[in-house]
């Protein structure tokens, strides 16, 4: 059952990084400073507005990082780009997503955009169920792979 | 967000252009480099950025809910000085910060990190180049007591590390470490400067500062996690860098930023007359707990290195234990982490100004006892400068009552450049600006 609570909302800065780290070792239980430490800087030099955090109880407990572009894939149009969120596992069930997710639309319309993308691991039910929750339907753009094996090493 | 974009008349502009030959020779450097150090992200535009769409009522002081103004000739005469005070000290802020990275910029270990600096000063360019868009497109002179634009704009493009409007820019870094802990530091007042400064009642300052702020929140990482990363090689026992070197430069840096909060007794006049929406001391008790959480997350980034095996709790744990009790957790004590140092500490403005406090608090009597102990607080470049001998005597006689605290703040020297404003014109002597004489008879 979801239960709304009220939580402060801000647009993401540097001094997030390590409670974003620690939501993310919490969900999948991997330490990975370096890795957030270049995107969350990725975000701050791009779009410092768009990404946000939640904070309850005087802490971060969620965050949704995402930024405003075009011009990639063929979608000439500019879209907001949702593209990394988690949710303290001890805070969800509250409605914390829907509020970040409410706060980065904000941000997007107030920047002309008419369109809000993603992409989600279909394996992956409670993300893409959230997603749809939120009302995103699946795109005719569909995401390919093609996994390059290890180059041989020459004699 | 929409944001109109606009140059300078091309002799201010190629004034700019000049300037930054002089003080950023990596500056095609940095454009060659851009899509690699800075994929997806917009070219960097040398322009003034106007935020579109922003309020037309003043929301505090005693113009709250008239008219924005836009044009100088709008404000009083009071108004209008107090604003070009502020505009020039912004200016002067922006081409300073650029000369003090300028000094050790080369010097960095990692070319991203130098990459990231570089982006930065060429940000504070901007920044300056913006501050100059509003000193040239309107008529300032009746606030300015005659002096044009034009001259406004020489006489910044002239200063130097030593003839900044604040101390925080007067001061030459003495390594690498000093550019991290700026952008950290410094830059994260220039941050709560430009928020104040949204709601500023002159409506070209006000759209002024969104893009600006945009731009600062790269800044403050390009501080942030360097020193995280640092700290973890600190953590490991790297002999190229340590917290107690970090600590150091926080030391240097963490005093002058307090102080350009202005007196932490003022600030009325910016909230009266609707240019700032906070007064200085609520300003400066904010960003000190700012800067707390700052180093308390750097604090954790090393006990994860030094403890790659414990729980993210756990190691808060020992944070919090260490921080309480001060002892030694598992062989790590206080000195080996970054502590925020006293907001009263090596102050020579505002409150505590010229008063002897140690970065624990701890009081001094004496000022030789308290330079010896500076000198196990700040780095030896640094105590070995020309700053920190003025300071010595000025503190010298200030501790014997030669002089007032107030008649020290005045009288530290400031470096001025002679004969020419080119940076090319190397002639500059320390001079003491005498009291002025009041503007009209008592």
């Amino acid at each position: 059952m979801s239960v709304q609570a009220q939580a402060k909302l801000r647009p993401l800065d540097e001094l997030d990084i390590g409670a974003i780290v620690k939501i993310d070792e919490r969900i999948t239980g991997i330490y990975k400073p370096e890795i957030w430490e270049q995107r969350v800087a990725y975000y701050l030099r791009r779009d410092p507005e768009s990404s946000q955090v939640a904070e309850m109880d005087g802490h971060v407990v969620g965050f949704m990082l995402g930024d405003v572009r075009g011009g990639e894939f063929g979608i000439e149009e500019t879209s907001g780009w949702i593209e990394r969120f988690g949710i303290d596992p001890d805070y969800r069930g509250r409605d914390l997503g829907r509020q970040l997710y409410g706060a980065m639309l904000k941000t997007f319309r107030a920047r002309g955009v008419s369109a809000v993308r993603t992409l989600v691991d279909e394996s992956d039910a409670g993300v893409a169920g959230f997603l749809g929750a939120l009302g995103f339907k699946p795109s005719p753009l569909r995401a390919l792979v093609m996994p390059l094996a290890e180059p041989r090493e020459s004699r | 967000m929409r944001v109109d974009n606009t140059t300078l008349d091309k002799r201010y502009h190629d004034a700019v252009e000049h300037w930054r030959r002089h003080w950023m020779p990596d500056y095609d450097s940095l454009l060659e480099n851009w899509d690699k150090y800075f994929p997806k992200d917009d070219e960097f535009c040398l322009c003034a950025k106007m935020e579109l769409g922003t309020s037309d009522t003043v929301s505090i002081g005693e113009h709250t809910g008239e008219k924005k103004r836009l044009t100088p000739s709008e404000l009083t005469e009071e108004e209008a000085r107090h604003l070009l005070a502020i505009i020039r000290a912004q200016a002067s802020t922006e081409f300073g910060s650029i000369q003090q990275h300028a000094g050790t910029l080369a010097r960095a270990q990692d070319d991203e990190d130098r990459y990231w600096v570089l982006r930065v000063m060429a940000e504070e360019l901007r920044h300056g180049y913006q501050m100059f868009h509003l000193l040239l497109s309107q008529d300032w002179s009746k606030a300015s007591g005659g002096m044009k634009g034009e001259d406004m704009v020489e006489e910044v493009l002239s200063m130097g590390t030593g003839s900044h409007v604040l101390d925080a820019f007067n001061l030459d870094y003495d390594s690498f470490l000093d550019n991290i802990c700026f952008a950290a530091l410094i830059d994260r007042v220039g941050k709560y400067q430009l928020t104040m400064q949204k709601v500023c009642a002159y409506k070209p300052m006000a759209d002024s500062m969104p893009p600006m702020l945009r731009e600062e929140a790269f800044h403050l990482a390009a501080g942030v996690i360097p020193l995280r990363r640092w700290a973890k090689r600190a953590a490991q026992g790297d002999p190229f860098v340590s917290m107690q070197a970090i600590q150091k430069s926080f030391n240097k840096w963490f005093p002058r930023a307090l102080e350009m909060f202005g007196d932490e007794r003022g600030g009325d006049t910016n909230v009266k007359f609707g240019f700032k929406d906070m007064k200085n001391r609520e300003a400066q008790d904010l960003y000190v707990e700012e800067v707390r959480r700052m180093v308390r997350d750097i604090n954790l980034r090393f006990l994860r290195a030094r403890f790659p095996e414990r729980s993210i709790d756990a190691v808060e744990g020992i944070l919090d234990r260490v921080e309480r009790d001060g002892g030694r957790i598992d062989g790590v004590g206080p000195e080996d982490l970054l502590r925020l140092p006293d907001p009263r500490f090596f102050r020579r403005k505002g409150e505590p100004a010229w008063t002897m406090i140690g970065t624990e608090g701890e009081t001094f009597t004496d000022a030789d006892t308290y330079l010896r102990y500076l000198a196990t607080q700040l780095a030896d470049g640094y105590m070995a400068s020309r700053d920190m001998k003025l300071y010595g005597d000025g503190l010298r006689k200030v501790a014997s009552g030669e002089w007032s605290a107030q008649d020290a703040t005045r009288r530290m020297p400031k470096l001025r450049r002679v004969g020419g404003t080119c940076p090319c014109s190397r002639s500059v002597r320390w001079v003491v600006d005498e009291p002025a004489a009041p503007s009209r008879p008592a």
